[in-house]
Formats: structure tokens, sequence, C-alpha cells
């Protein structure tokens, strides 16, 4: 039987995932509103690769899709997806306007209305070491946006300072890829700006590197990022943090995936602002973390009071354990199941 | 007597205005040609420097004016909007649906099909080199219709009198 929030979820998942078929060329939608209703709800990505089966990924693992909609494991008798096929959703995506996309295109991707993002593959057109456009495209991976409100408030509780008011924890999230960091990210942001159960509502300051946070389109955030939140979108981290700690007094900063070079440096500065930073990085725990360089150089200086391991044993955003980075002691650990 | 010169000058000032009126035709196309060749400029602007879809840009341009040449940029929106095609089919149809309400000609619509081919599915150099294309090609139009028009409309015009009193002195 389901219960009346996990109905609430599937519908939900059903007009994302109509949302994103609308930008889909003709003959592959249909084959993929044919597809088993079941499955639907857990398919994170569509991927199209041209002169190859199409086929869906879920976080259990990937599916051939066959010309009548049924998924299976083998790949004959799967529908392929055409050059034209990819070509016509392309133009759909770019409302018949690919030249507005370059900028997109140049990195990768396309974020769709509804914060859906797109991965592009193709022929990069190459000038003075620059990638100018990308040309021939041949793959496009479509991955379906997700929005799980109240995922980080677990999470929250450990990340609030109770001895003084107000004061939430500089974190770090450690998590491989496709375990929800960013989701519980875009979460814990919109819980701290709206303000939470004892908690005010605090100014949040979002540097959205990929567009992946907040999902600009046209500027406008498809995400629920709270009330208090500025964004900074496609911005690169280092000048986006600068940016807002100058102009939109931020008490927190909210950032993805770190590690790169500069980091450290902006980190610091935005800390010596008096302002708290909330951040994701790529990993399987804390000591894999150790054997990057900027990273290392975090967790030596102290700067984390928080770190928070995410696995997807459990389903994406399963909370692994959770470190006080003072004095590295647990402070949560997942309970194994007993079954 | 009276009514033999009455009936001449109608006679004579009917043709003379049928002879205008048709030499205003031949004004039309120059005319819209460069309405024409304003809305793609405006096009290749709102692409350039504002950075706007094809439906916005489009969209913009038909809310300029009410007039088949505009009909084209008009039809191309709802063609976008209604059905799933490519820009450059949803094009094609809107100019074949408005060509015979315009005073254009063959030649001119083919400039105009060429055009869409590329519509909306190269980056933005590929776009603004298509328009100036076009643009370019219009203007030759142009030219040639203005040439045709000084020669003809003085003829056209000329004739109309001319008829017009050859009818009266056979009458008379």
């Amino acid at each position: 039987m389901l219960t009346q929030d996990k109905f609430v979820k599937e519908k939900e998942h059903k007009r994302l995932y109509g949302e994103v078929l609308k930008y889909i060329t003709r003959e592959v939608s249909n084959i993929m509103t044919a597809l088993d209703t079941e499955r639907v709800n857990d398919i994170e990505e569509i991927r199209m690769r041209a002169g190859r089966p199409l086929m869906v990924q879920s976080y259990e693992g990937d599916w051939f899709v066959k010309k009548n909609g049924i998924l299976s494991k083998k790949h004959d008798n799967a529908y392929v997806t055409s050059m034209e096929n990819i070509q016509n959703t392309l133009e759909l995506m770019s409302q018949s306007s690919i030249y507005a996309y370059q900028e997109e295109l140049r990195m990768g991707y396309i974020t769709l209305k509804g914060g859906h993002r797109v991965g592009i593959t193709g022929k990069a057109v190459v000038n003075n070491k620059n990638i100018k456009t990308l040309k021939d495209i041949s793959g496009l991976n479509i991955r379906i946006a997700r929005e799980v409100k109240g995922c980080g408030r677990k999470i929250l509780n450990y990340l609030v300072n109770r001895k003084a008011e107000n004061d939430i924890f500089n974190t770090l999230i450690v998590s491989p890829p496709q375990c929800g960091k960013t989701t519980i990210l875009r979460d814990l942001s919109r819980l701290l700006s709206n303000g939470f159960s004892s908690l005010k509502g605090l100014k949040v300051g979002i540097v959205d590197e990929r567009a992946e946070i907040a999902s600009c389109y046209n500027g406008i955030p498809q995400y629920d990022v709270g009330i208090r939140t500025d964004v900074i979108d496609c911005c690169p981290k280092v000048s986006g943090l600068e940016i807002l700690i100058r102009s939109m007094s931020p008490h927190i900063l909210v950032t993805d995936e770190i590690g790169d070079s500069g980091d450290f440096d902006a980190i610091i500065k935005t800390l010596n602002a008096g302002v708290k930073i909330i951040t994701s990085a790529h990993g399987y725990n804390i000591s894999e973390l150790k054997s990057r360089d900027e990273v290392l150089k975090l967790i030596k200086s102290r700067v984390f009071e928080r770190y928070v391991v995410l696995s997807n044993i459990n389903g994406p955003g399963t909370v692994e354990e959770i470190v006080d980075g003072q004095d590295m002691k647990l402070i949560y650990r997942r309970i194994e199941d007993v079954s | 007597m009276f009514l033999k010169i009455a009936g001449s000058i109608i006679v004579l000032a009917g043709c003379t205005m049928f002879g205008y009126f048709l030499s205003s035709n031949l004004s039309e196309r120059p005319a819209e040609l460069r309405k024409l060749i304003g809305h793609f400029q405006m096009f290749e602007n709102s692409i350039c420097y504002l950075t706007e879809l094809l439906y916005e840009a489009f969209g913009k341009i038909s809310k300029t004016c009410d007039d088949a040449v505009t009909g084209i940029f008009k039809d191309t929106v709802s063609n976008l909007s209604n059905a799933e095609m490519p820009a450059s089919l949803a094009w094609e149809r809107a100019v074949k649906k408005n060509i015979n309400r315009t005073s254009l000609i063959k030649e001119d619509e083919s400039i105009l099909i060429s055009f869409g081919k590329m519509l909306g599915n190269s980056d933005l150099d590929g776009q603004l080199k298509n328009i100036r294309l076009t643009i370019g090609q219009l203007e030759i139009q142009v030219k040639k219709a203005e040439e045709k028009r000084k020669k003809s409309e003085l003829m056209f015009r000329r004739l109309g009198i001319l008829v017009g009193s050859a009818i009266v002195i056979i009458l008379i």
C-alpha cells in the first residue's frame, strides 16, 4: 500500500519526468511514455548516444529500452538512437536557438526549465587551446532533477552549534557521485535560509559554479533554495565567494565540490570575513580526501568543524557518519541493518 | 456638348487613375523588401546583443507592424509553439503561407527560404553570417526593384493618360 508521503513523491516524480519528455524528440519520447510506470519512479538519467541503444539509469543500475517501451538488461532489440534523434532533441531543448546556448555548449551542458540538466558530448571546436563550441553532437545525458525537501533535516541537527545563538558549524559533505550531495546542500540552504525550528532564518549565499545547486534558468532558481538566499550562477568559485562576501553580507556561504587550486585561499578568506561555509567534496571517506592537496590543507588547518559522509546504501542520501572536525571524533554512525 | 465634355473628362480621369494605381503596386515591392531588411537587422540585434531566443526575437519583430511581411515572423513563432518541427521548416511554411499576400516575387521567396535553412541551428557567428548574407541579397533585390519601378512607373502613368485620351478622341 502506498503511504501518503510516497504517493506524493511518486506523483511529483511523474510530473518531473513528463517535464523532461517535452524536450525529447517525439520518436523517442513516445517510447519513454510507454515505459513501465513502476520503473519510471527510479529513473535518474536518460541516455541517448548516436548509433547505440537508448538507455535509462536508476541508482540500481542501467537498462536498455526496447521500441515498445519494455526495459531489458540485454541490448539486442533495443531502440537504437539516431544522430537525427539527438539533433532534433537538441533543437527542442534550445528552443530552436542553439546560438543562445553557446556558452553552455562550451561547458558541456544545458539546464532545462525545471532544473533538469543535460550533459552533452560531441566534437570540440578548438580555437587557441580554448573550446569554442561543440559540434556533431552525438551524446546526451538527461538527468532528471530531484528535489527532496526535508532530506537535510536530520543532518542539520548535527550542524547547529548549541552553545551560541544562530551559529552553524563549517561543514564539509563528503560523498561519492550520485549519492545526493548536491540535493542535500540545496535542502540545507533552504532550511537555513527559511529558518528551522529554533533557528532563525539566516542569509545564505550560493556560489553555483556548475548551475547545479539552484539550477538557474534565465537567472531564476528552479529549486526552492530558501527566501533569504542569493545565488550567483555559473560563477567561478573563487570570484563568486569574493563577490558575495563583498556585497551581499551573507551569514553562510554554500558552494559545491571544492578541491581546485585557489579554493583553499578563497575559503580562508571567507572564514576571515566571519562567514560560515557549507560545501562538498567528492570522495568515499575522509581519509581518501587527504590525497588531494587543496582539501588536505583545509583539513590540516582544521577549517571544518563537521564532516558528513554520504553513501547510497539505503538509497541516495544515506548518512554514513558525521565526524567532529576538531578532534576527529565520531558523532553519528549509521546502524547496519540487522536483516 | 456639355455632356460630351463631362464624359470625356470622366474617362480621362479614370484611365489616369488606373495607370497610377498600377504604378503604385510596383513601388510596394521595394517597400516590403526594405521592411524585411529592417526586420532582419532587428533580429541580428536581438540575438547578438540581447541574447534572446528565436521565439522571443521573432515575437518582438512581429509586434512592430501588422502586414503580410511581418506575418512571416508571426507565423514562424506560432508554427514553432504548436508543433514539434525544426525552425527551418517552421520558417519555410510561414514564408509560403504569406508570400501570396505580398507583392514579392519568386526570386525574393527563394532568398527567404534559403535564409531559413540555417535558422537557429548554428552558433552565433553562423547566424550572423547568414543574416548578413540575406540582408545583402535583399539589398540587391531592392536596387533591382527600384530600377524596375522607375522605368515602369512612368510608363504606366503615361499609358493611363494616353489610353484615356485615345478613348476620348475615338468617341468624339
